[in-house]
């Protein structure tokens, strides 16, 4: 029997979210596909990723909040793209 | 000649008796917030008028509880950490005088103070008084947001109605305490109530104990005003440029231009403008705190071998796991502590990276703290708490499956290449089924890339 070529799925690969966010950039709402648009009520941390400015540049602001409906998410925001994502991990 | 001394007794429930309200404890070193205890103000369920209750050098307060004698001496709390060289945490009022600073070497403290007695800290203690300080609170405002431990934001918004002006409002938070812990404790409570965490943090910082300081919204920029900048939860480098430049206080620097401070400081310019103005408010966060899952093993002979306390440690993780209150839930952030021998109690918390309910990756983190500050004593009881959990896995049930001997092993044989028979049989059976395995692998690629997507992948699992 021919061996087949393992393949690797990526893990935890950014998801499209729609996000509202107040006057200072953090998410109030979110809006996941297929979902209804919940509110941010714990903002529990925040940080910032700038990486492979010799490359294509990665620039993300990341939060990691929690939905007014029990769920914790991660998000970030590129700010090359100026797009909102979900993340795992 | 000093001494150290250590009390068994847990959680002061009752009043105490005799114990004088110290005039004015010394306040400790950095009574100012952290810059993230204000970061991002957060919208949502949060409110705006915030409470903020403040009890100075707290740790220190709860041992003298426990020992009313030491009241009126010269008494200093060590720093946990190293027992190579302890150095002093918080010191009374009368150790002050004597010239003993939190951060002084104990042979230095000692040398300035020769009768002073040094207190071993007792950190299981303190959590448990502020667990209970928190859940006495939650009856007045149900949202609610600790900083640190002695230190405590209500979100008062709409309690108008039900316990009348603020003035009245802070008395009934007050009175709540008084009913829970001894009156001298809560006597020296520090309070003050104003629009936004940084607003009442300022009016508890200018509050005298017992005469709480509120300041309307009206009010609020011409009270930061008189405030020194370094009331400000910014870099302290920031606050001493600041002194350096002749900016003493908020209504100096909020008359600067806000473009110079952004062009000097940053983001953290822009944000002392808006504070010092008054501009911005940061309404109390509901906190959120899952219910902890905790397991503990008493010793019957206090063990003060590491390898018997990673052993044990290794037991109260699977313990812990294999929980049906854990199940479907990662581990994000745990907590391993030790009644210790002759009283106090010795914690290390970590936060984990990822999440994950593999044993060994929740243990080594902890094994790594524990080397670096070990109890200082024998241990009596060790206890591991999971403090925050992290999102729910769905395959977990899977990998869960018990062995050949019955005994549950967390799915870490998949993980190292240990393939479990009942796992291998699912495969079989699936491969049947479908023609071809569904189950994925999780392999490692880069687990320290700072790009998520990058770290792991899923690789086809057919054993």
């Amino acid at each position: 029997m021919k061996g087949r070529r393992p393949q690797l799925r990526p893990l935890g690969e950014p998801r499209p979210v729609h996000v509202r966010t107040d006057d200072q950039g953090t998410p109030e709402f979110v809006r996941l596909p297929g979902k209804t648009a919940r509110r941010v009520v714990t903002l529990r941390e925040r940080w910032r990723i700038d990486d492979e400015w010799w490359r294509q540049t990665i620039s993300r602001e990341y939060f990691a909040i929690v939905l007014d409906d029990g769920r914790v998410l991660t998000l970030y925001h590129d700010l090359v793209e100026k797009a909102w994502y979900a993340q795992k991990g | 000649m000093s001494q150290t001394r250590t009390s068994a007794q847990r959680v002061p429930t009752h009043p105490g008796r005799g114990w004088a309200l110290p005039a004015a404890l010394p306040a400790p070193r950095s009574p100012v917030p952290t810059p993230t205890d204000f970061d991002a103000p957060r919208a949502a369920a949060a409110t705006h008028t915030a409470l903020c209750l403040w009890l100075p050098t707290f740790e220190l307060r709860l041992e003298l509880v426990r020992a009313p004698e030491l009241d009126h001496t010269s008494v200093a709390l060590l720093a946990a950490g190293e027992s190579t060289r302890r150095t002093i945490w918080q010191v009374s009022e009368r150790a002050h005088e004597a010239g003993v600073r939190a951060g002084q070497g104990v042979a230095q403290a000692v040398s300035l103070c020769p009768s002073l007695t040094l207190l071993e800290p007792d950190p299981a203690h303190y959590d448990a008084a502020t667990e209970i300080l928190l859940e006495t609170l939650t009856e007045i405002s149900p949202v609610l947001e600790p900083s640190g431990r002695g230190r405590v934001f209500l979100g008062m918004d709409g309690l108008d109605r039900l316990f009348g002006p603020p003035a009245r409002q802070i008395e009934r938070a007050l009175a709540s305490l008084f009913a829970i812990f001894p009156a001298p404790l809560v006597a020296s409570i520090r309070a003050g109530m104003a629009p936004g965490r940084f607003g009442a943090w300022v009016a508890a910082t200018s509050a005298r104990p017992g005469g709480p300081v509120v300041v309307s919204e009206r009010e609020l920029p011409s009270f930061l005003g008189r405030c020194p900048v370094r009331v400000l939860p910014v870099d302290p480098r920031m606050v001493e440029r600041l002194e350096r430049l002749g900016i003493d206080t908020l209504a100096a620097l909020r008359d600067l231009p806000a473009p110079s401070l952004v062009a000097q400081f940053g983001q953290a310019g822009r944000d002392a403008h808006a504070w010092a103005s008054g501009r911005r408010i940061d309404p109390v966060r509901p906190w959120h705190r899952p219910i902890p899952l905790r397991a503990s093993l008493a010793f019957s002979n206090p063990v003060g071998q590491v390898e018997a306390l990673h052993g044990a440690l290794d037991r109260l993780i699977e313990r812990a796991l294999s929980r049906p209150a854990r199940r479907g839930r990662s581990v994000t952030a745990a907590r391993l502590g030790a009644h210790l021998e002759g009283g106090g109690s010795w914690v290390v918390e970590t936060t984990l990276r990822e999440p994950t309910a593999v044993r060994e990756r929740i243990a080594a983190p902890l094994r790594a703290k524990m080397a670096i500050a070990p109890p200082p004593r024998a241990v009596e009881t060790l206890f591991f708490e999971v403090t925050d959990f992290g999102a729910p896995s769905a395959q977990e049930s899977l990998f869960d499956r018990k062995d050949v001997s019955g005994r549950a092993n967390g799915g870490s044989g998949a993980l190292q290449g240990d393939v479990p028979p009942s796992l291998r049989e699912a495969v079989k059976e699936l491969k049947l089924r479908l023609g071809h395995s569904p189950l994925y692998r999780v392999v490692e690629l880069d687990p320290w890339s700072r790009i998520p997507e990058r770290r792991h992948a899923l690789l086809r699992f057919d054993p």
